[in-house]
């Protein structure tokens, strides 16, 4: 028996000897990190929660081809990535509809005036995030909001280091125009 | 005061954000920044963002995704995951291979025993061409002198 806070490895192995129960370990460890990616990648909620499913039942298909070299957070992500990418070339979304308001920010302590400026930096960010171009939003949540290293970005989107480190610098600006022109 | 072209580009000063820099390239990069006027306000900026996005609401999606990838999975058959194609050992492909050599030869025999037996019954080809003279083979003589040119 596994305890339940063993590294990720060997619930994959069990999993891949077929044990769901393994799998759903699995699952529960990163379904809020692949939802959270997914969500600023499509920008709805359905979406989010219909594609996180797919990622995961993909996931499943494909273990026999995960190597232990292969960190399983990268891997799961290299398939997230490519479920959104697959769903935005389909729909040829450009321009993203809005979050729903169920994701306000939320509150930044007591004082109702710095909420309010919180919560409207967010929502601007979250704007210019939507009209970002998707491999410009993908590395900057990367990034940002995964906090993965070049490196792993560079696993997740199968870039070399360098070409993470220059498409990063021009997402950045590219971010930094738009909410620039918004303001 | 720094001209645009000693500064350094916008990736150096983005990974200086991500710490993603050797220490000696991020000790010169701090140093050229500190004193440079187009430079601060850029890493500002970048390091601003990097502020911004640290704000962003921690979004909780509240379902539990492993039952209903579980039931997901159920649903299709749980077809366990595909296994890995098998390798083949050469004692498991001996046999069959043998048996295909000894097929080819067999047959290469058969061919070139064929080859052989037809290159025996040929006919002479001064006895093939007599089919296409004025009187065929087996065809009556109208005149002696026709089926003898001769005369003889």
């Amino acid at each position: 028996m596994l305890a339940s806070d063993g590294p990720d490895e060997d619930w994959v192995r069990r999993a891949q000897a077929g044990d769901r129960k393994a799998f759903s370990e699995l699952v529960r460890r990163h379904q809020d990190r692949v939802y959270r990616y997914l969500l600023r990648m499509l920008g709805s909620h359905d979406d989010a929660l219909d594609l996180t499913q797919d990622a995961f039942v993909k996931a499943w298909q494909a273990l026999p081809q995960w190597q232990p070299e292969a960190q399983f957070r990268t891997w799961l992500f290299r398939i997230a990535n490519n479920t959104a990418l697959d769903t935005l070339r389909r729909r040829k979304l450009v321009e993203f509809v809005p979050l729903e308001d169920a994701f306000d920010a939320p509150g930044a302590g007591p004082d109702p005036e710095r909420q309010a400026q919180v919560t409207q930096e967010v929502r601007q960010l979250e704007a210019s995030l939507k009209r970002l171009a998707p491999e410009h939003r993908q590395i900057l949540l990367l990034r940002e909001v995964e906090e993965m290293s070049y490196e792993e970005i560079g696993r997740v989107l199968s870039l070399s280091e360098g070409t993470v480190k220059s498409r990063l610098a021009r997402a950045r600006t590219a971010l930094i125009e738009i909410h620039a022109r918004s303001r | 005061m720094n001209t645009a072209e000693q500064c350094p580009r916008t990736e150096a000063l983005s990974a200086l954000v991500d710490d993603e820099l050797g220490e000696p390239d991020r000790m010169a990069l701090n140093a050229h920044v500190a004193g440079c006027a187009l430079c601060a306000p850029v890493l500002a900026e970048l390091r601003q963002l990097r502020i911004r996005f640290a704000a962003l609401p921690a979004v909780v999606p509240g379902v539990d995704f492993a039952t209903l990838v579980d039931r997901r999975i159920a649903a299709a058959g749980a077809p366990k995951p595909k296994a890995q194609p098998q390798r083949w050992r050469w004692w498991q492909v001996a046999p069959a291979a043998l048996g295909g050599a000894l097929s080819l030869s067999f047959g290469a025999y058969l061919g070139s025993a064929l080859l052989l037996g037809s290159q025996v019954a040929a006919q002479p080809a001064a006895l093939q061409m007599a089919a296409f003279t004025e009187i065929p083979p087996g065809a009556l003589c109208p005149a002696v002198q026709a089926c003898n040119p001769m005369g003889r």
